[in-house]
């Protein structure tokens, strides 16, 4: 009987291997990496929930919202610029709620570190839309809410044309609300679900749900019974596929699934000790903790990390800036974990884009400080920005400006796949926004 | 003699209506089934296998609760159901958070489960069991055949895993 801490090191052990292996991709087409990468691996953060440039990069914090003149940067990890000097309430609890700001984690601002799109164009008013379009490289307007993505998404076009395994491809979302858990691959027939990614909700899936429901899964010996029972339930799927009935499925191979058992297990045996950031007080910094053990365990490909928080800026203004400091506090750390794991530093490129704006006109509801909350659907909706950083990624460059908007949400899928190699199979493919075009193009 | 000629128009006319009546007889006859209609019957044949009718994709819930019905025997709770669904919901590959859902019930203890024993004792009474509680019908003659035989050779295999491959295969996602 083999010791339990000799299988799962055996078990790792193979999984690695599986990796390190060529293999074939669904389509039956052999992988081969093409040389032509500018990083072997993308990051990328959909950056908050809704953010106004007024508060990110115009750094006008309350000027430009509630009339009050105090200005200042709260983003000190992502953008150059002072942090305000009075009113403070977007830190953490210390004489006062939020007067204590989160002290930065980088050394120098990622603004210095890469390049900074200061007015990009996003297509959609709404969280939905907006991911799609950074996802799918396109604004389709067609697209429905409760509807998978209906053109390729950007994990499809890396699974497809770069042959990269499913456990190599993540998307960490920041909950299951919003069809978030339907975007890691679309309804397109020629990609589909069998280059979809990996999805993990991690705050669900290692939240008391989890815990309750799914840490107490018995690991099977992989030969002496997940074989049987694999080879019993294909037998059973063949039946039943020759009656007509399939199941669409991300094809992750037996050694994925066993490495991903494993992961999950380690992160319920962590108990929540992961890499969280050195604040971690809002669901956004939890799932950022989550997607570095990610990156730590399967060294992705493609990382695609969604956060949230900021969109509580429907009905509390102040909540709006606690969360806008924590998701740059989020992106900071992302971005020092990168630097420390051996196989993803200084050959990862990080993008980070907001899905969409917000208003430039409050609504009526007023919080504890009694400031007004700000939704999203006017013009203002349509200005966000890009911040991109890691190897062949100019630093300390700026483009674009008020009045001046250089790029699109729907850019982040063609860039990434030029990062990957493969940017002429998604720019030849048709399925993309006629007007989207890699942002190395836009420099 | 005129009340003679009318009786003598009477009797005819009352016997051209019986006539009538006579010559009617085998029609009314034949329509109101006199004779036995004769029937031609065929044999009930099988010409679809029997999971065909399996259109539908159960829900998350609907797997659950089932899943969980089919392993205990007895209902979940409401309050268990939603947060096992929203488990299911928060990992993208199903076939693997049902792999975990499934051997997370099976260390749980409580699972309603034949003896080693008692199933290769008996093979075709488990196997016909099996297929009634997770596929809702009974095996083919093939597929006894198979798992029949799979038994016999794998001596490792053992009820647990039985039920496990049933409760993972694609059939049982459908109804």
């Amino acid at each position: 009987m083999m010791k339990r801490r000799g299988f799962i090191k055996k078990a790792a052990g193979a999984t690695a291997g599986a990796f390190m292996a060529p293999y074939i991709l669904p389509s039956g087409r052999l992988f081969a990496a093409t040389g032509s990468q500018l990083a072997e691996h993308v990051v990328m953060v959909m950056f908050a929930g809704g953010v106004r440039q007024q508060e990110s990069i115009e750094q006008t914090y309350l000027d430009q919202s509630q009339g009050i003149p105090v200005q200042g940067n709260i983003m000190y990890n992502m953008l150059d610029g002072a942090p305000p000097t009075q009113k403070v309430v977007y830190g953490t609890d210390g004489n006062l709620a939020g007067d204590t700001p989160i002290p930065a984690i980088l050394s120098s601002t990622l603004q210095q570190q890469g390049t900074l799109f200061r007015e990009v164009r996003s297509s959609h008013a709404g969280h939905y839309g907006g991911m799609n379009a950074l996802l799918q490289g396109n604004t389709l307007y067609s697209q429905g809410l409760r509807q998978k993505p209906l053109n390729p998404t950007i994990f499809e076009y890396t699974r497809r044309h770069m042959g990269a395994p499913a456990s190599k491809v993540w998307f960490v979302g920041n909950g299951i609300g919003n069809s978030t858990p339907l975007m890691n691959y679309s309804s397109h027939p020629n990609y589909g679900s069998a280059y979809g990614a990996n999805f993990l909700a991690p705050n669900i899936t290692f939240g008391s749900q989890g815990q309750e429901h799914l840490s107490n899964a018995k690991i099977y010996h992989p030969e002496e019974e997940l074989d049987p029972i694999y080879q019993m339930k294909y037998f059973l799927d063949n039946n039943f596929e020759n009656a007509g009935g399939t199941i669409e499925t991300i094809y992750n191979t037996e050694e994925e699934k066993q490495s991903i058992k494993l992961f999950m297990r380690e992160m319920y045996s962590l108990g929540g000790n992961i890499a969280r950031p050195p604040i971690s007080d809002n669901g956004d910094l939890s799932t950022v903790g989550y997607a570095v053990e990610v990156m730590k365990w399967f060294k992705p490909t493609l990382t695609v990390v969604n956060l949230g928080a900021v969109d509580g800026c429907h009905s509390n203004y102040t909540g709006y800036l606690r969360a806008l400091h924590r998701a740059d506090h989020a992106v900071g750390h992302i971005w020092n974990q990168i630097q420390q794991i051996p196989e993803m530093a200084g050959n990862t490129i990080m993008l980070v884009t907001p899905e969409c704006g917000r208003n430039l006109n409050p609504n009526p509801i007023k919080d504890e400080n009694d400031w007004l909350a700000f939704d999203h659907s006017d013009a203002n909706t349509q200005r966000v920005f890009t911040q991109m950083v890691g190897p062949n990624v100019p630093s300390n460059l700026v483009r674009g400006g008020i009045g001046n908007q250089i790029g699109e949400t729907a850019d982040n899928c063609p860039t990434i796949a030029e990062i990957l190699g493969f940017k002429a199979d998604v720019m030849g493919s048709g399925l993309i926004s006629s007007t989207a075009r890699s942002l190395f193009d836009r420099i | 003699m005129k009340k003679l000629w009318e009786c003598t128009r009477m009797a005819q006319a009352f016997s051209l209506h019986r006539l009538f009546l006579l010559m009617l007889l085998p029609i009314l006859c034949a329509t109101a089934g006199c004779e036995k209609d004769k029937l031609y019957e065929v044999n009930e044949q099988t010409i679809l296998p029997p999971n065909a009718n399996k259109t539908k994709l159960k829900s998350d819930q609907q797997y659950i609760a089932i899943l969980y019905a089919n392993l205990f025997q007895t209902a979940l709770s409401s309050d268990n159901l939603f947060e096992a669904s929203e488990c299911v919901k928060s990992i993208g590959d199903k076939d693997l958070v049902h792999e975990v859902l499934i051997s997370n019930y099976m260390n749980s203890g409580g699972v309603i489960l034949p003896t080693n024993e008692e199933m290769r004792a008996d093979i075709d009474g488990f196997l016909t069991d099996t297929y009634n509680r997770f596929l809702v019908r009974n095996p083919t003659e093939a597929e006894r055949q198979f798992f029949k035989n799979y038994i016999r050779t794998h001596p490792n295999v053992r009820p647990e895993l039985v039920y496990f491959s049933f409760a993972l295969s694609n059939e049982y996602q459908y109804y």
